[in-house]
């Protein structure tokens, strides 16, 4: 009986080859792309679950009620961690971990790492392996070091390095450290990255901030004791936050904040470390959104019920032109179970053919795929038993939805009607249903696509208030004061007409090769107010260079020799100041040192863009070292100017690699996240439409089959080519407009709420889901259009006399 | 005693009024017989022959088939009833396209869950009957109209049915090949299989050894 069934599934597949192949090709797609983008969801969901104590680890952030609203901060002072674990009950173990680079210097070699300063707990809370020496405690001493096998293979070409002396540098002195331990490499789903763990005593800002509670810049881990909640751990905090950050919370009150229900100015809560991929600060509290993972498992899901809603159109109006098989079959004695059975085993082979295949294409695709969706994800994320055992689950359900529905309609029909090939299936409301389904998916998907692409577009369009075509930002990565570095550069680079100024400043526009974004905020009494500004500090021609509009005043001049208590102000902060000449301002920072500003600058987004530009102070102290180096150049000649400037680098830095970019590219690579999206995003909607597309063009080969006839009669009686197309064409359409009317307001509510993410968005305007409709519409239009019309214009003749 | 029919109606109800399709049908067929029906179109002939085939059901009235009273059996026994005993013979054959000769020849076997060796062994017997060997790999499209009815009549008898039942087994063939299935039926009837046929010839119905004549519902 089983051979039976698959020599006649096998027989029919060749039978309707087109169908076959339609539903093969699109089952093959959606399976591979669905499995690709499953695979990067469940990475990005799988981020930090490898930690062993992932479910009573936390990370401390602290909800500060000011007068601007309640803002929180994840970095804390130094002593907190230790003051914490000895005064409030219930904290089992408690780490800091900082993360930044260090100098690395063995032998010859110089390594620019990433360093981890952490306490000694910080192995056990978090599980990273040691694959080589110390493993109970990699950290033994105040002077041992733990680095990752990557790292130990870089600087020293093996694994068994246990012992050898490592110089790092430590602020402006190198200091010796002992290689105690080896660690796997980071894992590719881990928040924290880093080359190499150094104790937390050796940071070089310890000695001076051990017991300062006013400079916070670290983030601070934790794990509760067993049964202790993390309300619990709230509740016990507050008296503890109310003794040590006593001096602030006054300063708050006197500013007018108010408190927070529980009466708290601040209070400590605590985050999932599992939740640190994801997390954003809204509000005062930490929220963590898997928005992104979430929306590309719904692109698969969609994908998925698109070709499967094809395939259940595609069964049904096949299974017309089986009709006399079953009423035979049942003459024969065979009984409804038996039918569907065969019918579902029919839908199985389809689907073990595609998912066969399925696999295969996303096997060859998943490389180009990494790259172009910027994942590190791997087919070890979907071979987990039990993903496999949900994958198996849900073809069985939906083989049996898709093959099975047919077959139930089919088995169930009298023997004579079916032997008289009648089939009465209702009206098609269920494939009309499933195609108007499809369309307002395609509808939605494709509107998404027309507004990430129009935010992408206005988001690197705007005008940032600096100039990022003509500027190479070059992150300082040497070893060389950064002052005199600029120097050299502006030396090296003076003779060629091309270059024409060079600046620098500590913290980079968007987000340079070196990966890095850091932002310094701090705050000061102005006239009994507390005035919290972001602060940056600048080199001579850093407007120049950048091309930064001065609004009034004029910027830091070599002819100035008091210029580094001076500084500069941009618009919102002259706002927040309220002065009506800014430039009357002056600001006592400590008992001795006034600062006053000289000039003010227009607004420009020195953060991310998709943020509103906060109120920012420049400063000039040749005692604060620079980050970053920026080099304008003239627009003619880029490519020879850029080189220029890379071999004027390495003349200067030989033994720092050259990381220069322009700014146009750091500014492209903040908006990381929204091109991937948009990559997936427009990748789903071309695939959706194109297999919502196929269903369609089968589903009207059909049509046209079934009404050959009526066709014939039609054009009999002196119907034109045009009208009977028309005619035909007509029923989709409808079902697209449909689609239209119930897609664009479901598209309008979840475009508009992520365009609230963004502080400056382009407008929702109706041309967006206009496009969709009508590019949904216009191939629906090609794809039946293209059988309608040959069927139009058949000889009607033929057409009768098949009957 | 084969079957029995006693009183059997059957209606449809149009535009408020009962239209009877079968109006008071006695009938009492012996094993061995050979019935013919005829009538003109929309008399009732197939109808009746579908309800003798248990393909239809009827309204009022007792079907009494070797002693099982049909009227009141579930759908799965009259499938089982109809599957062991009867066997149809169809106008336009009614094979399956994707099947062989063999294959469709096999099918009921199948149904009725004989073992694969014995149902080769009675499908080389069939083949071998009706001189179909060298077609046995030919499918449905590839022969001609006799020859697949003549693989209907076989496909009919592979179960060994008591009753064939033939709806115009003729009716698309041309005279030549028409009178050899006739020819076939006889002689299968002398072989001791009841046969029902419906046909519109009065030639054909001559083949048989009782003929009932049926007018809007009604024997005559």
């Amino acid at each position: 009986m089983f051979k039976n069934y698959l020599k006649i599934a096998w027989r029919n597949l060749i039978k309707n080859r087109i169908f076959s192949i339609a539903n093969i090709m699109g089952l093959t797609c959606a399976f591979a792309v669905a499995l690709l983008l499953t695979m990067t969801a469940m990475f990005e969901l799988s981020f930090d679950q490898f930690h062993e104590n992932k479910n009573s680890t936390y990370q401390v952030y602290l909800t500060n009620q000011t007068p601007r609203g309640a803002e929180v901060s994840t970095s804390n002072p130094v002593p907190l961690a230790k003051a914490l674990k000895e005064e409030v009950p219930g904290i089992k173990q408690i780490t800091r971990s900082l993360s930044e680079d260090a100098l690395v210097t063995y032998k010859e070699k110089n390594l620019n790492l990433d360093a981890e300063y952490v306490d000694p707990e910080f192995f056990n809370l978090f599980t990273f392996a040691v694959i080589n020496g110390n493993t109970n405690n990699p950290l033994p001493t105040k002077n041992s070091v733990s680095i990752s096998e990557e790292t130990a293979l870089k600087t020293f070409g093996t694994t068994n390095v246990v012992g050898e002396i490592l110089q790092i540098r430590i602020g402006s002195e190198e200091k010796p450290f002992t290689v105690a331990s080896i660690l796997e490499n980071t894992p590719a789903n881990s928040s924290m990255d880093f080359d190499i763990v150094i104790p937390f005593e050796n940071h070089p800002e310890y000695e001076s901030n051990k017991d300062v509670w006013n400079s916070q810049f670290l983030p601070v881990y934790l794990q509760l004791e067993e049964g202790v909640t993390t309300q619990q751990f709230e509740e016990n905090t507050r008296a503890f936050a109310n003794l040590h950050y006593a001096e602030s919370i006054e300063s708050d009150k006197r500013d007018g904040a108010t408190p927070d229900v529980n009466g708290q100015y601040k209070q400590f809560h605590l985050m999932p470390i599992t939740d640190m991929h994801f997390a954003s600060f809204k509000a005062g509290k930490a929220e963590a959104p898997r928005t992104f993972p979430y929306i590309i498992l719904g692109v698969a899901l969609v994908i998925i019920f698109i070709v499967c809603a094809n395939f259940i159109n595609m069964n049904i109006a096949l299974s017309e032109k089986r009709l006399k098989e079953i009423g035979m079959r049942k003459t024969l004695g065979a009984v409804k179970k038996q039918l569907f059975f065969q019918f579902w085993m029919e839908s199985v082979i389809v689907f073990l053919i595609a998912i066969g295949l399925g696999l295969m294409v996303s096997n060859l695709l998943i490389d180009p795929f990494k790259t172009l969706f910027n994942t590190k994800a791997t087919f070890a994320e979907v071979t987990q038993p039990g993903i496999i055992v949900l994958f198996a689950a849900s073809i069985f359900v939906i083989t049996l939805i898709a093959g099975g529905y047919p077959a139930l309609l089919l088995s169930k029909l009298s023997t004579l009607r079916a032997l008289k090939g009648k089939l009465d299936l209702g009206k098609n409301r269920l494939r009309n249903g499933l195609i108007v389904l499809q369309f307002v998916i395609a509808i939605i998907l494709i509107s998404g696509t027309l507004v990430l692409h129009g935010q992408i577009d206005f988001l690197r369009n705007k005008d940032l208030g600096y100039n990022k075509e003509q500027v190479v930002s070059i992150p300082l990565n040497g070893r060389k004061d950064s002052y005199a570095v600029l120097d050299l550069l502006r030396d090296e680079l003076s003779q060629n007409s091309d270059i024409l100024s060079v600046s620098g400043s500590d913290s980079n526009l968007g987000l340079g090769k070196d990966g890095s974004i850091t932002s310094s905020a701090m705050g000061f009494e102005y006239k009994g107010r507390g005035v919290v500004t972001n602060a940056l500090t600048v080199d001579y021609d850093y407007a120049k260079t950048l091309d930064i509009e001065l609004k009034s005043g004029r910027m830091f001049n070599r002819e100035f020799s008091t210029d580094s208590l001076s500084m500069v102000i941009n618009e919102s902060m002259a706002k927040q100041l309220g002065e009506e000449d800014p430039l009357s301002i002056r600001i006592p920072m400590d008992d001795s040192i006034t600062y006053s500003v000289v000039g003010v600058v227009k607004d420009y987004n020195f953060q991310e863009v998709s943020r509103k530009i906060k109120p920012l102070t420049l400063f000039m102290n040749r005692n604060w070292d620079l980050y970053y180096a920026y080099v304008k150049i003239a627009p003619q000649n880029t490519a020879q100017s850029f080189d220029a400037i890379k071999n004027a680098w390495e003349k200067v830095e030989p033994q720092a690699e050259f990381l220069g970019s322009f700014l146009d590219e750091n500014v492209d690579r903040t908006f990381k996240r929204e091109k991937t999206m948009a990559t997936i995003i427009t990748s789903g909607s071309v695939l959706g439409i194109i297999l919502s597309c196929l269903g369609l063009f089968a589903i009207s080969m059909l049509v046209v089959a079934q009404r050959t006839k009526e066709i014939g009669v039609r054009k009999v009686v002196g119907a034109s080519v045009s009208s009977v197309a028309l005619l035909l064409t007509k029923d989709f359409l409808k079902l697209v407009g449909l689609a239209f009317f119930i897609a664009t307001p479901i598209a309008w509510y979840f475009l508009n709420e992520w365009l609230q993410n963004y502080a400056s968005h382009v407008s929702l305007s109706p041309l967006f889901f206009l496009g969709a409709g009508l590019t949904a519409s216009l191939i629906a239009f090609i794809t039946v259009g293209s059988r309608t019309v040959k069927a139009a214009s058949a000889n009607p003749v033929k057409s009768l006399r098949t009957e | 005693m084969l079957l029995q029919l006693n009183n059997i109606f059957k209606w449809v109800h149009s535009g408020g009024q009962r239209f009877f399709l079968l109006k008071d049908i006695n009938l009492e067929v012996e094993e061995g017989e050979f019935i013919s029906v005829m009538g003109p179109s929309g008399s009732g002939k197939s109808t009746l022959l579908n309800v003798i085939g248990m393909l239809d059901t009827f309204d009022e009235g007792e079907y009494n088939f070797l002693d099982e009273s049909v009227h009141s059996l579930k759908e799965k026994h009259r499938s089982n009833l109809y599957k062991q005993y009867i066997g149809f013979v169809f106008q336009s054959y009614h094979l399956l396209d994707e099947l062989t000769v063999k294959e469709n020849l096999e099918m009921p076997l199948i149904y009725k869950k004989i073992k694969g060796a014995e149902r080769k062994a009675r499908v080389a017997d069939m083949l071998d009957r009706f001189n179909i060997v060298g077609k046995k790999d030919l499918f449905p499209a590839q022969l001609s109209g006799g020859q697949q009815q003549l693989v209907g009549v076989a496909r009919a008898l592979i179960s060994n049915p008591k009753l064939i039942l033939a709806d115009e087994p003729t009716g698309n063939l041309n005279s030549k090949q028409g009178e050899e299935i006739m020819e076939l039926f006889k002689q299968l009837n002398d072989e001791g299989v009841t046969i029902i046929q419906v046909t519109h010839s009065e030639k054909n119905a001559e083949y048989g050894s009782r003929t009932i004549n049926l007018l809007d519902g009604r024997m005559v």
